[in-house]
């Protein structure tokens, strides 16, 4: 309790000194953009902007999972200035969208509800910014580059240890670290064995 | 936990390595909260100065004191576990080694019994100094052989390059009678010489 709420206090602080503020696109400043646009290919647009401003505000902000009734209330989704924000439900629809596949007429699958929420309205997603699989293709290009295959990491080390702080893995959440890891491993480069909270991977 | 089927790649040495780790990362993990605390008891220090109130000022520095104290025995801990971790870790390695070693020494062995050993080596190589002697034998005897011939045939050119001298000097025909001496001449010439030669080859053991 008292341990995350310090290190979500020293993360925001590490935001707000270290971090110059999110740069929004232009369209940001454009009053329709809030309000879901009936002509179709406008909307199409509409949406591919949405799902690439969220991810950029992700990806700058190191957000893998995004909460979107505490969004809706921040910069993302209110634009102050502009006397405009986007509905919890309009939200909710752009997500939709950004989390169906290209194919099914969506946005390239770059976000994924979460699950275990049934009976719930949806409201929590991973927004992927990168995905399961491309963050695997970094871990293990960086196990390669540093000479670890046949060696054996702790999840712990591959996360927080001081050996990845230059790495963009470094603080990944803990779930998509193992979803990447399940990648890897069946793609034959990897195993994760050890008891739950304490897994470790080697790399082949 | 469902990595029993494909767990074979995991020895025991690895999931050894693996709780050595995870040991590790554990103190890691108490060090950042420590630290944590100690910064706090430094801000309640400097809170509790600014409202003079020195005592509980002091109280919070001698936590930190303590704290910091703790610190410095998980670093003792922490270098030894890390310590522990790599000397397994190099043990594998020099396990890996030795084992490279003795596949080497295995494969060289099975050489050595496909050539048949040193003996069958000795065995071939006199067999072959005998080949080689015998050769040389073969070689010698042929080239006495032959010489004879090659004799015979260097002295017939010569003599034909005489006549062809003699000819060029004397315009008119020869006689009908001479080319039956010549031949006559020829056989009783290679009789002689061949006798000559006879004598020669006797002569040369002697000087042997």
């Amino acid at each position: 309790m008292t341990m995350s709420s310090s290190r979500q206090i020293q993360s925001l602080s590490t935001i707000s000194t270290e971090k110059p503020p999110f740069q929004f696109p232009p369209t940001y400043s454009f009053p329709p953009f809030f309000t879901p646009q009936p002509n179709t290919s406008t909307r199409h647009s509409q949406l591919e902007k949405w799902s690439a401003l969220i991810q950029s505000w992700c990806r700058y902000y190191r957000i893998f999972k995004l909460s979107l009734v505490d969004a809706v209330e921040t910069p993302l989704f209110h634009n102050a200035a502009l006397k405009k924000r986007v509905s919890l439900s309009e939200a909710r629809a752009i997500v939709d969208w950004m989390a169906r596949a290209d194919e099914d007429g969506g946005g390239g699958k770059r976000a994924e509800w979460v699950e275990g929420l049934a009976g719930k309205e949806k409201t929590l997603a991973w927004i992927w910014w990168r995905r399961p699989e491309e963050w695997a293709a970094l871990i293990a290009g960086w196990v390669e580059e540093t000479g670890q295959k046949n060696t054996v990491l702790t999840l712990y080390e591959l996360m927080e240890g001081d050996g990845t702080r230059s790495q963009e893995f470094h603080g990944l959440d803990p779930d998509i670290m193992l979803r990447s890891l399940n990648v890897l491993v069946k793609q034959g480069k990897a195993q994760v064995f050890g008891n739950e909270g304490q897994e470790g991977v080697k790399f082949f | 936990m469902g990595n029993t089927n494909s767990s074979h790649k995991i020895s025991a040495q690895d999931r050894a390595i693996l709780d050595l780790k995870n040991q590790r990362d554990k103190l890691h993990q108490y060090q950042r909260r420590i630290t944590v605390l100690t910064d706090r008891e430094t801000a309640i220090a400097k809170e509790c100065l600014a409202r003079d109130d020195r005592r509980r000022a002091l109280l919070a520095l001698r936590r930190k004191k303590y704290q910091e104290s703790l610190l410095a025995k998980t670093d003792a801990q922490l270098a030894q576990l890390e310590e522990l971790t790599n000397s397994v870790e190099f043990a594998l390695v020099q396990k890996d080694v030795l084992f490279g070693l003795q596949q080497g020494t295995s494969v060289l062995q099975a050489i050595h019994k496909e050539m048949g050993g040193l003996e069958a080596v000795e065995k071939l190589m006199g067999e072959t100094e005998e080949a080689r002697a015998y050769q040389e034998e073969i070689s010698q005897m042929l080239a006495g052989q032959m010489s004879n011939q090659d004799e015979d045939e260097v002295e017939d050119e010569l003599e034909a390059l005489q006549r062809e001298v003699e000819g060029v000097s004397l315009p008119n025909a020869p006689t009908s009678t001479l080319p039956e001496g010549s031949e006559k001449e020829k056989e009783e010439k290679a009789k002689a010489r061949a006798r000559a030669r006879a004598k020669e080859r006797a002569a040369v053991p002697l000087a042997a």
